[in-house]
Protein backbone atom coordinates (compact mmCIF):
# COMPACT_ATOMS: atom_id res chain seq x y z
CA UNK A 1 0.00 0.00 0.00
CA UNK A 2 1.80 3.55 -1.20
CA UNK A 3 1.52 6.27 1.37
CA UNK A 4 -1.13 8.27 -0.35
CA UNK A 5 -3.50 5.25 0.19
CA UNK A 6 -2.87 4.73 3.49
CA UNK A 7 -3.12 8.71 3.98
CA UNK A 8 -6.63 8.47 2.20
CA UNK A 9 -7.82 5.74 3.98
CA UNK A 10 -7.15 7.15 7.51
CA UNK A 11 -8.98 9.93 6.44
CA UNK A 12 -12.07 8.39 5.06
CA UNK A 13 -12.06 6.59 8.78
CA UNK A 14 -11.63 9.84 10.22
CA UNK A 15 -14.42 11.33 8.21
CA UNK A 16 -17.52 12.84 10.12
CA UNK A 17 -20.60 11.11 8.79
CA UNK A 18 -22.79 12.72 6.60
CA UNK A 19 -26.12 14.21 7.89
CA UNK A 20 -29.14 11.90 8.36
CA UNK A 21 -26.77 8.96 7.81
CA UNK A 22 -24.90 7.17 10.79
CA UNK A 23 -21.62 5.07 10.06
CA UNK A 24 -21.62 1.64 11.16
CA UNK A 25 -19.85 2.60 14.10
CA UNK A 26 -22.52 5.15 15.27
CA UNK A 27 -25.17 1.89 14.71
CA UNK A 28 -23.49 0.26 17.14
CA UNK A 29 -22.93 3.01 19.91
CA UNK A 30 -21.11 5.58 18.87
CA UNK A 31 -17.25 5.75 20.28
CA UNK A 32 -16.17 2.38 20.58
CA UNK A 33 -15.95 1.47 23.91
CA UNK A 34 -13.07 -0.37 25.96
CA UNK A 35 -13.23 -4.25 26.38
CA UNK A 36 -11.90 -4.03 29.89
CA UNK A 37 -15.59 -4.20 31.58
CA UNK A 38 -16.43 -6.77 29.82
CA UNK A 39 -13.21 -8.95 30.49
CA UNK A 40 -13.44 -7.84 34.12
CA UNK A 41 -17.03 -8.83 35.15
CA UNK A 42 -16.22 -12.20 32.78
CA UNK A 43 -13.54 -13.10 35.16
CA UNK A 44 -15.47 -12.10 38.13
CA UNK A 45 -17.92 -14.68 37.05
CA UNK A 46 -15.55 -16.97 35.70
CA UNK A 47 -13.70 -17.26 38.91
CA UNK A 48 -17.36 -17.39 41.16
CA UNK A 49 -18.53 -20.89 38.62
CA UNK A 50 -14.91 -22.26 39.16
CA UNK A 51 -15.22 -21.76 43.21
CA UNK A 52 -18.70 -23.00 42.99
CA UNK A 53 -18.20 -26.11 40.52
CA UNK A 54 -15.26 -27.30 42.83
CA UNK A 55 -17.68 -27.11 45.98
CA UNK A 56 -19.99 -29.26 44.56
CA UNK A 57 -17.94 -31.56 43.49
CA UNK A 58 -16.08 -32.05 46.69
CA UNK A 59 -19.61 -31.88 47.78
CA UNK A 60 -20.95 -35.16 45.70
CA UNK A 61 -18.17 -37.36 46.98
CA UNK A 62 -17.65 -40.20 49.53
CA UNK A 63 -18.89 -40.46 53.33
CA UNK A 64 -16.92 -39.50 55.78
CA UNK A 65 -14.31 -42.29 56.79
CA UNK A 66 -10.56 -41.53 57.84
CA UNK A 67 -8.30 -40.03 55.46
CA UNK A 68 -10.95 -39.92 52.82
CA UNK A 69 -12.67 -36.68 51.17
CA UNK A 70 -15.90 -37.27 52.87
CA UNK A 71 -14.06 -36.32 56.43
CA UNK A 72 -14.70 -32.50 55.43
CA UNK A 73 -18.34 -32.32 55.76
CA UNK A 74 -17.42 -33.64 59.14
CA UNK A 75 -14.87 -31.45 59.81
CA UNK A 76 -16.32 -28.41 58.48
CA UNK A 77 -19.61 -29.44 60.99
CA UNK A 78 -17.34 -29.58 64.22
CA UNK A 79 -15.08 -26.63 63.18
CA UNK A 80 -18.29 -24.16 62.41
CA UNK A 81 -20.99 -25.66 65.49
CA UNK A 82 -23.92 -22.82 65.01
CA UNK A 83 -23.66 -20.42 67.76
CA UNK A 84 -27.07 -20.89 69.20
CA UNK A 85 -26.30 -24.68 70.11
CA UNK A 86 -23.70 -23.49 71.99
CA UNK A 87 -25.38 -20.88 73.93
CA UNK A 88 -28.30 -23.19 74.50
CA UNK A 89 -25.71 -25.72 76.41
CA UNK A 90 -24.10 -23.18 78.35
CA UNK A 91 -21.62 -25.27 81.04
CA UNK A 92 -23.02 -28.46 79.75
CA UNK A 93 -23.11 -31.74 81.71
CA UNK A 94 -20.98 -33.83 83.49
CA UNK A 95 -17.86 -31.60 82.22
CA UNK A 96 -15.08 -31.49 84.59
CA UNK A 97 -13.63 -28.15 84.99
CA UNK A 98 -10.06 -27.44 84.37
CA UNK A 99 -7.37 -26.79 86.71
CA UNK A 100 -6.20 -23.22 87.79
CA UNK A 101 -2.21 -22.06 87.25
CA UNK A 102 -1.33 -19.92 90.28
CA UNK A 103 -1.06 -16.40 89.37
CA UNK A 104 2.43 -15.01 88.47
CA UNK A 105 3.44 -18.27 86.07
CA UNK A 106 5.67 -16.98 83.27
CA UNK A 107 3.42 -16.54 79.80
CA UNK A 108 2.54 -19.16 77.60
CA UNK A 109 3.26 -17.89 73.88
CA UNK A 110 4.03 -18.28 70.58
CA UNK A 111 4.59 -15.92 67.94
CA UNK A 112 3.48 -12.78 69.98
CA UNK A 113 0.22 -14.46 70.90
CA UNK A 114 -1.03 -16.91 74.14
CA UNK A 115 -0.19 -20.34 73.15
CA UNK A 116 -3.09 -23.35 74.18
CA UNK A 117 -0.66 -26.45 73.61
CA UNK A 118 -2.22 -29.60 73.46
CA UNK A 119 -0.18 -32.93 73.68
CA UNK A 120 -1.98 -36.26 72.99
CA UNK A 121 -1.68 -39.64 71.23
CA UNK A 122 -4.18 -40.99 68.19
CA UNK A 123 -4.15 -44.91 70.26
CA UNK A 124 -5.63 -42.92 73.77
CA UNK A 125 -9.67 -42.70 73.80
CA UNK A 126 -9.74 -40.23 76.37
CA UNK A 127 -7.49 -37.63 73.78
CA UNK A 128 -9.97 -39.14 71.28
CA UNK A 129 -12.93 -37.63 73.57
CA UNK A 130 -10.81 -34.44 74.38
CA UNK A 131 -10.18 -33.32 70.44
CA UNK A 132 -14.02 -33.06 69.48
CA UNK A 133 -14.31 -29.53 72.08
CA UNK A 134 -10.56 -28.50 71.50
CA UNK A 135 -11.88 -28.36 67.99
CA UNK A 136 -15.04 -26.50 68.34
CA UNK A 137 -13.65 -24.02 71.14
CA UNK A 138 -10.62 -23.07 69.04
CA UNK A 139 -12.56 -23.22 65.68
CA UNK A 140 -14.38 -19.87 67.40
CA UNK A 141 -10.74 -17.95 67.50
CA UNK A 142 -9.71 -18.87 64.38
CA UNK A 143 -9.28 -21.16 61.70
CA UNK A 144 -7.99 -25.43 61.33
CA UNK A 145 -6.20 -26.43 58.06
CA UNK A 146 -5.34 -30.23 57.49
CA UNK A 147 -7.78 -31.82 60.51
CA UNK A 148 -8.22 -35.18 60.11
CA UNK A 149 -10.05 -38.09 61.15
CA UNK A 150 -8.84 -40.69 62.95
CA UNK A 151 -10.16 -43.43 65.92
CA UNK A 152 -8.49 -44.11 69.11
CA UNK A 153 -6.72 -47.80 69.69
CA UNK A 154 -8.94 -50.53 69.16
CA UNK A 155 -7.10 -52.80 71.89
CA UNK A 156 -7.57 -50.54 74.80
CA UNK A 157 -10.90 -49.16 76.80
CA UNK A 158 -13.36 -47.10 74.52
CA UNK A 159 -12.03 -48.89 71.80
CA UNK A 160 -11.94 -47.26 68.37
CA UNK A 161 -13.37 -44.15 69.16
CA UNK A 162 -14.31 -41.76 66.54
CA UNK A 163 -11.63 -38.73 67.04
CA UNK A 164 -10.09 -35.99 64.95
CA UNK A 165 -6.43 -35.45 64.54
CA UNK A 166 -4.01 -32.70 64.84
CA UNK A 167 -1.36 -34.64 63.50
CA UNK A 168 -0.38 -32.51 59.86
CA UNK A 169 -2.94 -29.69 60.75
CA UNK A 170 -1.85 -26.18 60.93
CA UNK A 171 -4.08 -23.27 62.92
CA UNK A 172 -4.27 -19.90 62.45
CA UNK A 173 -5.79 -17.04 64.69
CA UNK A 174 -5.09 -13.45 65.13
CA UNK A 175 -5.75 -13.61 68.88
CA UNK A 176 -3.95 -16.58 70.04
CA UNK A 177 -1.96 -19.42 68.45
CA UNK A 178 -2.47 -23.22 68.94
CA UNK A 179 0.04 -26.33 69.00
CA UNK A 180 -1.60 -29.82 69.02
CA UNK A 181 1.00 -32.69 69.11
CA UNK A 182 0.02 -36.51 68.67
CA UNK A 183 2.88 -38.30 69.85
CA UNK A 184 1.72 -41.87 68.34
CA UNK A 185 -0.55 -43.29 66.08
CA UNK A 186 -3.36 -46.38 66.82
CA UNK A 187 -0.94 -48.98 65.88
CA UNK A 188 0.81 -50.94 67.78
CA UNK A 189 4.22 -50.70 66.93
CA UNK A 190 6.28 -53.15 64.88
CA UNK A 191 8.25 -54.23 68.62
CA UNK A 192 5.60 -55.63 70.22
CA UNK A 193 5.93 -52.22 72.57
CA UNK A 194 3.80 -49.55 72.61
CA UNK A 195 2.44 -47.60 69.48
CA UNK A 196 3.89 -46.53 66.32
CA UNK A 197 5.93 -42.69 67.13
CA UNK A 198 4.38 -39.86 65.30
CA UNK A 199 4.99 -36.30 66.10
CA UNK A 200 7.98 -34.94 68.58
CA UNK A 201 7.74 -32.24 71.05
CA UNK A 202 10.07 -29.28 70.82
CA UNK A 203 12.25 -28.96 73.87
CA UNK A 204 9.52 -25.87 74.95
CA UNK A 205 6.91 -28.62 74.83
CA UNK A 206 8.93 -30.84 76.73
CA UNK A 207 9.10 -28.04 79.28
CA UNK A 208 5.81 -27.29 79.39
CA UNK A 209 5.06 -30.66 79.91
CA UNK A 210 7.17 -31.26 82.90
CA UNK A 211 6.24 -28.29 84.27
CA UNK A 212 2.28 -28.37 83.83
CA UNK A 213 1.92 -31.74 83.72
CA UNK A 214 3.18 -32.71 87.45
CA UNK A 215 1.65 -32.36 90.54
CA UNK A 216 0.31 -29.99 92.29
CA UNK A 217 -1.44 -29.83 88.65
CA UNK A 218 -2.22 -33.65 87.94
CA UNK A 219 -1.11 -36.56 89.28
CA UNK A 220 0.13 -38.71 88.25
CA UNK A 221 2.35 -36.69 85.83
CA UNK A 222 2.84 -37.36 82.20
CA UNK A 223 -0.86 -38.37 81.85
CA UNK A 224 -2.02 -37.37 78.48
CA UNK A 225 -4.86 -35.69 76.87
CA UNK A 226 -2.68 -32.46 78.49
CA UNK A 227 -4.35 -28.99 77.80
CA UNK A 228 -2.40 -26.24 78.44
CA UNK A 229 -4.31 -23.14 77.80
CA UNK A 230 -1.93 -20.07 78.28
CA UNK A 231 -0.57 -19.72 82.10
CA UNK A 232 -4.03 -19.84 83.02
CA UNK A 233 -5.28 -23.26 83.04
CA UNK A 234 -4.44 -27.38 83.33
CA UNK A 235 -6.48 -29.96 82.03
CA UNK A 236 -5.26 -33.41 81.88
CA UNK A 237 -7.85 -36.37 80.65
CA UNK A 238 -10.56 -36.27 79.06
CA UNK A 239 -13.19 -32.94 79.96
CA UNK A 240 -16.37 -35.44 79.66
CA UNK A 241 -16.46 -39.01 80.04
CA UNK A 242 -15.81 -41.12 76.52
CA UNK A 243 -18.67 -43.39 77.25
CA UNK A 244 -21.38 -40.83 74.86
CA UNK A 245 -19.43 -41.03 72.15
CA UNK A 246 -19.10 -44.88 72.08
CA UNK A 247 -21.22 -46.66 69.26
CA UNK A 248 -21.38 -43.75 66.94
CA UNK A 249 -19.99 -42.55 63.70
CA UNK A 250 -17.79 -39.40 62.85
CA UNK A 251 -20.67 -37.90 61.59
CA UNK A 252 -23.35 -38.68 63.90
CA UNK A 253 -21.30 -36.99 66.63
CA UNK A 254 -20.66 -34.08 64.63
CA UNK A 255 -24.38 -34.15 63.68
CA UNK A 256 -25.22 -33.98 67.01
CA UNK A 257 -23.42 -31.10 67.81
CA UNK A 258 -26.17 -29.48 65.76
CA UNK A 259 -28.82 -30.88 68.31
CA UNK A 260 -28.75 -29.12 71.86
CA UNK A 261 -30.88 -31.60 73.75
CA UNK A 262 -28.52 -34.52 72.58
CA UNK A 263 -25.83 -36.12 75.28
CA UNK A 264 -23.04 -35.84 72.90
CA UNK A 265 -23.73 -31.91 72.39
CA UNK A 266 -24.25 -31.78 75.87
CA UNK A 267 -20.73 -33.27 76.74
CA UNK A 268 -18.82 -32.20 73.54
CA UNK A 269 -20.03 -28.09 73.49
CA UNK A 270 -20.38 -27.87 77.63
CA UNK A 271 -16.78 -28.83 77.49
CA UNK A 272 -16.33 -26.64 74.40
CA UNK A 273 -17.58 -23.23 76.10
CA UNK A 274 -16.02 -23.77 79.42
CA UNK A 275 -12.32 -24.17 77.13
CA UNK A 276 -13.69 -20.87 75.09
CA UNK A 277 -14.59 -18.84 78.68
CA UNK A 278 -10.69 -20.03 79.80
CA UNK A 279 -9.13 -18.66 76.41
CA UNK A 280 -10.91 -15.51 76.34
CA UNK A 281 -9.10 -14.75 79.87
CA UNK A 282 -6.12 -14.96 77.89
CA UNK A 283 -7.41 -13.13 74.66
CA UNK A 284 -8.57 -10.38 77.01
CA UNK A 285 -12.40 -11.21 76.06
CA UNK A 286 -11.79 -10.87 72.17
CA UNK A 287 -13.45 -11.57 70.05
CA UNK A 288 -16.15 -9.69 71.89
CA UNK A 289 -18.92 -11.48 70.29
CA UNK A 290 -17.27 -15.29 70.91
CA UNK A 291 -16.66 -14.13 74.56
CA UNK A 292 -20.05 -12.46 75.79
CA UNK A 293 -21.88 -15.79 74.20
CA UNK A 294 -24.27 -16.25 76.97
CA UNK A 295 -23.38 -20.07 76.66
CA UNK A 296 -19.11 -18.55 77.39
CA UNK A 297 -20.04 -16.50 80.04
CA UNK A 298 -22.62 -19.23 81.51
CA UNK A 299 -19.42 -21.89 81.22
CA UNK A 300 -16.93 -19.17 82.53
CA UNK A 301 -18.45 -19.07 85.90
CA UNK A 302 -17.53 -22.70 86.62
CA UNK A 303 -14.10 -21.98 85.72
CA UNK A 304 -11.90 -21.87 89.15
CA UNK A 305 -9.79 -19.04 90.23
CA UNK A 306 -6.34 -19.37 90.77
CA UNK B 1 -22.15 7.50 24.47
CA UNK B 2 -24.84 8.41 26.51
CA UNK B 3 -25.70 6.29 29.62
CA UNK B 4 -28.88 5.00 29.78
CA UNK B 5 -31.17 6.27 31.65
CA UNK B 6 -31.78 3.34 34.08
CA UNK B 7 -28.21 3.59 35.37
CA UNK B 8 -28.94 6.06 37.84
CA UNK B 9 -31.68 4.86 39.87
CA UNK B 10 -30.56 0.84 39.28
CA UNK B 11 -26.83 1.60 40.75
CA UNK B 12 -28.61 4.22 43.77
CA UNK B 13 -31.26 1.52 44.30
CA UNK B 14 -28.66 -1.41 44.73
CA UNK B 15 -26.85 0.94 47.15
CA UNK B 16 -29.66 1.42 48.87
CA UNK B 17 -30.87 -1.95 49.16
CA UNK B 18 -27.85 -3.11 50.36
CA UNK B 19 -27.32 -0.85 53.26
CA UNK B 20 -31.01 -2.17 54.23
CA UNK B 21 -29.36 -6.07 53.92
CA UNK B 22 -26.15 -4.66 55.69
CA UNK B 23 -27.93 -3.20 58.93
CA UNK B 24 -29.88 -6.65 58.83
CA UNK B 25 -27.07 -8.34 59.23
CA UNK B 26 -25.07 -6.04 61.40
CA UNK B 27 -27.88 -6.20 63.56
CA UNK B 28 -27.85 -10.23 64.11
CA UNK B 29 -24.15 -10.11 64.36
CA UNK B 30 -24.52 -7.47 67.61
CA UNK B 31 -27.51 -9.42 68.81
CA UNK B 32 -28.44 -12.87 67.93
CA UNK B 33 -27.99 -14.65 64.58
CA UNK B 34 -30.93 -16.03 64.74
CA UNK B 35 -32.78 -13.02 64.05
CA UNK B 36 -31.68 -13.98 60.52
CA UNK B 37 -34.48 -15.14 58.78
CA UNK B 38 -32.88 -17.92 56.96
CA UNK B 39 -32.21 -21.73 57.60
CA UNK B 40 -29.94 -22.73 60.32
CA UNK B 41 -28.72 -26.67 59.48
CA UNK B 42 -27.65 -27.77 56.26
CA UNK B 43 -25.62 -26.28 53.27
CA UNK B 44 -27.79 -23.13 53.50
CA UNK B 45 -26.78 -21.74 56.68
CA UNK B 46 -26.72 -17.92 57.32
CA UNK B 47 -26.33 -18.86 61.63
CA UNK B 48 -23.02 -21.09 60.77
CA UNK B 49 -21.46 -18.25 58.19
CA UNK B 50 -22.21 -15.01 60.27
CA UNK B 51 -20.66 -17.03 63.77
CA UNK B 52 -17.71 -18.40 61.63
CA UNK B 53 -14.20 -17.16 62.58
CA UNK B 54 -14.14 -15.33 58.82
CA UNK B 55 -17.22 -13.18 59.69
CA UNK B 56 -14.73 -10.67 61.21
CA UNK B 57 -11.78 -9.25 59.97
CA UNK B 58 -9.29 -7.69 62.42
CA UNK B 59 -11.95 -7.96 64.81
CA UNK B 60 -13.99 -5.72 62.38
CA UNK B 61 -17.38 -7.56 61.46
CA UNK B 62 -17.73 -8.19 58.15
CA UNK B 63 -21.30 -7.11 58.55
CA UNK B 64 -20.35 -3.87 59.68
CA UNK B 65 -17.69 -3.56 56.48
CA UNK B 66 -20.49 -4.42 54.03
CA UNK B 67 -22.91 -1.16 55.45
CA UNK B 68 -19.82 1.29 55.31
CA UNK B 69 -19.25 0.27 51.74
CA UNK B 70 -23.16 0.54 51.19
CA UNK B 71 -23.46 3.70 52.53
CA UNK B 72 -20.51 5.45 50.69
CA UNK B 73 -21.80 3.43 47.71
CA UNK B 74 -25.36 5.25 48.34
CA UNK B 75 -23.30 8.80 48.55
CA UNK B 76 -21.11 8.31 45.17
CA UNK B 77 -24.49 6.77 43.11
CA UNK B 78 -26.46 9.58 44.46
CA UNK B 79 -27.68 11.24 41.28
CA UNK B 80 -25.83 14.15 42.06
CA UNK B 81 -22.72 12.06 42.46
CA UNK B 82 -24.05 10.91 38.60
CA UNK B 83 -24.34 14.48 37.83
CA UNK B 84 -21.42 15.79 39.14
CA UNK B 85 -18.26 16.34 36.83
CA UNK B 86 -15.65 16.16 39.45
CA UNK B 87 -12.88 12.88 37.94
CA UNK B 88 -12.04 11.96 41.85
CA UNK B 89 -15.51 10.63 41.93
CA UNK B 90 -15.56 8.23 38.83
CA UNK B 91 -11.74 7.21 40.32
CA UNK B 92 -13.10 6.58 43.97
CA UNK B 93 -16.30 4.65 42.78
CA UNK B 94 -13.80 2.48 40.57
CA UNK B 95 -11.46 1.94 43.35
CA UNK B 96 -14.79 0.68 45.66
CA UNK B 97 -16.08 -1.69 42.83
CA UNK B 98 -13.00 -3.21 42.80
CA UNK B 99 -11.81 -3.76 46.41
CA UNK B 100 -15.64 -5.05 47.17
CA UNK B 101 -15.38 -7.32 44.24
CA UNK B 102 -12.26 -8.90 45.39
CA UNK B 103 -13.74 -8.89 49.05
CA UNK B 104 -16.54 -10.94 47.75
CA UNK B 105 -14.77 -13.28 46.26
CA UNK B 106 -12.70 -14.33 49.24
CA UNK B 107 -15.86 -14.54 51.16
CA UNK B 108 -18.02 -16.81 48.99
CA UNK B 109 -14.45 -18.72 48.94
CA UNK B 110 -14.73 -18.91 52.56
CA UNK B 111 -18.18 -20.04 52.35
CA UNK B 112 -18.12 -22.82 50.09
CA UNK B 113 -14.23 -24.24 51.09
CA UNK B 114 -13.71 -22.66 54.83
CA UNK B 115 -17.09 -22.93 56.17
CA UNK B 116 -19.08 -24.99 53.65
CA UNK B 117 -22.18 -23.10 54.54
CA UNK B 118 -23.96 -20.34 52.34
CA UNK B 119 -25.83 -17.53 54.13
CA UNK B 120 -28.36 -16.47 51.81
CA UNK B 121 -28.51 -12.76 52.92
CA UNK B 122 -24.95 -12.35 52.52
CA UNK B 123 -25.46 -13.75 49.00
CA UNK B 124 -27.85 -10.90 48.40
CA UNK B 125 -25.22 -8.53 49.51
CA UNK B 126 -22.66 -10.58 46.93
CA UNK B 127 -25.05 -10.04 44.53
CA UNK B 128 -25.79 -6.35 44.86
CA UNK B 129 -22.47 -5.81 45.10
CA UNK B 130 -22.06 -7.19 42.00
CA UNK B 131 -24.07 -4.91 40.48
CA UNK B 132 -22.48 -2.39 41.12
CA UNK B 133 -19.59 -3.60 40.15
CA UNK B 134 -21.18 -3.90 36.61
CA UNK B 135 -22.37 -0.67 36.28
CA UNK B 136 -19.54 1.35 37.69
CA UNK B 137 -17.74 -0.65 35.02
CA UNK B 138 -19.85 -0.28 32.06
CA UNK B 139 -20.73 3.13 32.90
CA UNK B 140 -19.01 4.69 35.72
CA UNK B 141 -15.85 5.78 33.76
CA UNK B 142 -17.88 8.43 31.43
CA UNK B 143 -17.53 12.10 32.67
CA UNK B 144 -21.15 13.63 33.65
CA UNK B 145 -20.60 15.89 31.00
CA UNK B 146 -19.72 13.49 28.24
CA UNK B 147 -23.07 12.81 27.22
CA UNK B 148 -24.37 14.34 23.89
Amino acid sequence: MTNRTAQKKQQSSKAKPTKGRPTPKQQKGGRQRSQYPWFAIGAVVVIVFVMVGLSVYNHVRTPATPGSSGSAKVIAAVTSVPASALDTVGAGQGVSPPTAIASGAPEVTSGGKPEVLYIGAEYCPYCAAQRWPVVVALSRFGTFSGLGLTTSSSTDVFPSTPTLTFHGSTYASDVIAFSGVETNTNQLAATGTGYEALDTLTPEQQQLLQTYDAPPYTSPAGSIPFLLIGNRYVITGSSFHPDVLQGKTWRQIASALSDPSSPIAKNVLGSANMMTAAICELTGGQPSNVCTAPGVTAAAATLPSA
Amino acid sequence: MSRPAWVVPTSFGCAIAGVGVSVYLTIAHYTSPTVLACSSSGVVNCERVTTSAQSQVAGIPVALLGLVWFLAMAGLCSPWAWRSPAPWIRVVRQVAVWTAMVFVLWLVYAELFVIRAICLWCTVVHVLAFALFVIVLLYGSEAAGSEP
